[in-house]
């Protein structure tokens, strides 16, 4: 394929791969499947590359294709049984940021999201992108209306595994 | 606070905490094999087609033209056959044409939708294939007992069925047959039900608010 297509898309990829890392962050508990769904979201980016218009950002559009990879193309390779302390030890949250009491909630916040199912996960994902309702329904393909409804028991499933 | 206002305000916190691949790394990862699920589907979809339209040409062998024409049934398998090769090409060009559809740059629900739909016509394929063998089995089967039982033929009567002969005759050749089919039914719910599974959810997750 074109040399400078290629260049053009790395580039590209190297600037926003947060977007990708932070999705593999939400869908993967351990180092491994992180760097698997990683490395499978570039190869569908990449064979999704030359239908990119360049009419939207190539981040905006880079969100639709990496989190439809991760909820219905990313088939996961069998693993052992691995720490679920990854989320901990790789996103160190800093302590002196918060009091003990936020920080605890934090943590629990963060595997409250893991227990979640993957669309609950997406609409999350979207939520902490600052993601408008407009763009949430456009990305998964469901109503302005049903996103909002969905988003809110998403909330209520969230304070339910908090506060049982 | 909300909670979800308290992760968004810690999510934006993380950003420096990522790891940062390499030109180089993400580059590399251009060439790697995709373990897609469309992948996948695509490669066994092929394959059943093959192996479905081999099978009915294996069943349909010289033999079975001998025997069609000793009982008249040539014209009728005939217009069958072509019958058949119509609808078989119709399916491969319909399981070719979704298959195209799959994109990746589509909204979730419609690429499940798409996913679902090039699955859902080999299905409909395979189903086809079964119902059509099974069938013409029955036919042919059918005729040759009337073809027997109603022979002038002295030849053909060297052994003799009473009811309860044909009652067990029938019997097993339908007892043979259900276990035939429900052993490629168990198997192809485990093929693409494991293949699926997450597939299947996540639509039914999405979808469920819009009935």
């Amino acid at each position: 394929m074109d040399k400078a297509l290629e260049h053009q898309f790395v580039t590209n990829l190297e600037r926003d791969q947060n977007i990708v890392h932070k999705i593999c962050r939400i869908y993967t508990n351990d180092q491994a499947s992180h760097n698997d769904l990683f490395q499978e979201i570039t190869i569908q980016l990449w064979k999704a590359y030359p239908k990119f218009r360049g009419d939207a950002k190539f981040s905006t559009w880079m969100y639709r294709v990496a989190l439809n990879t991760a909820i219905t193309l990313y088939r996961k390779k069998k693993r052992g049984i691995q720490t679920q302390d990854y989320d901990t030890v790789h996103f160190r949250i800093k302590a002196e940021e918060y009091d003990d009491e936020t920080e605890q909630q934090l943590k629990l916040l963060y595997s409250a999201v893991k227990e979640l199912n993957d669309i609950d996960k997406a609409l999350v994902f979207l939520y902490l992108e600052d993601k408008n309702y407009r763009e949430i329904s456009e990305t998964l393909g469901i109503s302005e209306v049903n996103a909002r409804v969905k988003m809110n028991r998403v909330k209520t499933k969230l304070r339910n595994i908090l506060n049982p | 606070m909300d909670e979800l206002e308290l992760l968004k305000k810690d999510w934006k916190k993380q950003d420096a905490n990522y790891p940062k691949l390499s030109y180089d790394q993400i580059y590399n990862m251009l060439w790697k094999k995709s373990s897609s699920i469309v992948k996948w589907i695509f490669i066994i979809s092929v394959l059943e087609l093959f192996i479905s339209t081999f099978l009915s040409i294996l069943f349909t062998g010289d033999d079975y033209w001998v025997q069609l024409e000793k009982y008249n049934l040539k014209q009728f398998t005939e217009v069958l056959f072509v019958l058949g090769y119509a609808i078989t090409f119709f399916f491969i060009f319909m399981f070719y044409r979704n298959y195209k559809k799959i994109s990746a740059t589509d909204d979730a629900a419609t690429l499940m939708k798409n996913i679902l739909r090039t699955r859902r016509t080999v299905k409909y394929y395979i189903a086809y294939v079964l119902i059509y063998n099974g069938l013409t089995a029955i036919v042919v089967f059918s005729y040759m007992i009337y073809f027997h039982i109603n022979s002038q033929d002295q030849t053909l009567s060297k052994y003799s069925f009473d009811t309860l002969d044909w009652i067990k005759f029938i019997g097993i050749g339908l007892i043979v047959l259900t276990l035939f089919l429900g052993l490629i039914w168990l198997f192809y719910r485990l093929l693409y039900g494991i293949l699926l599974k997450k597939l299947h959810k996540n639509y039914k997750e999405l979808k469920k608010l819009e009935m």
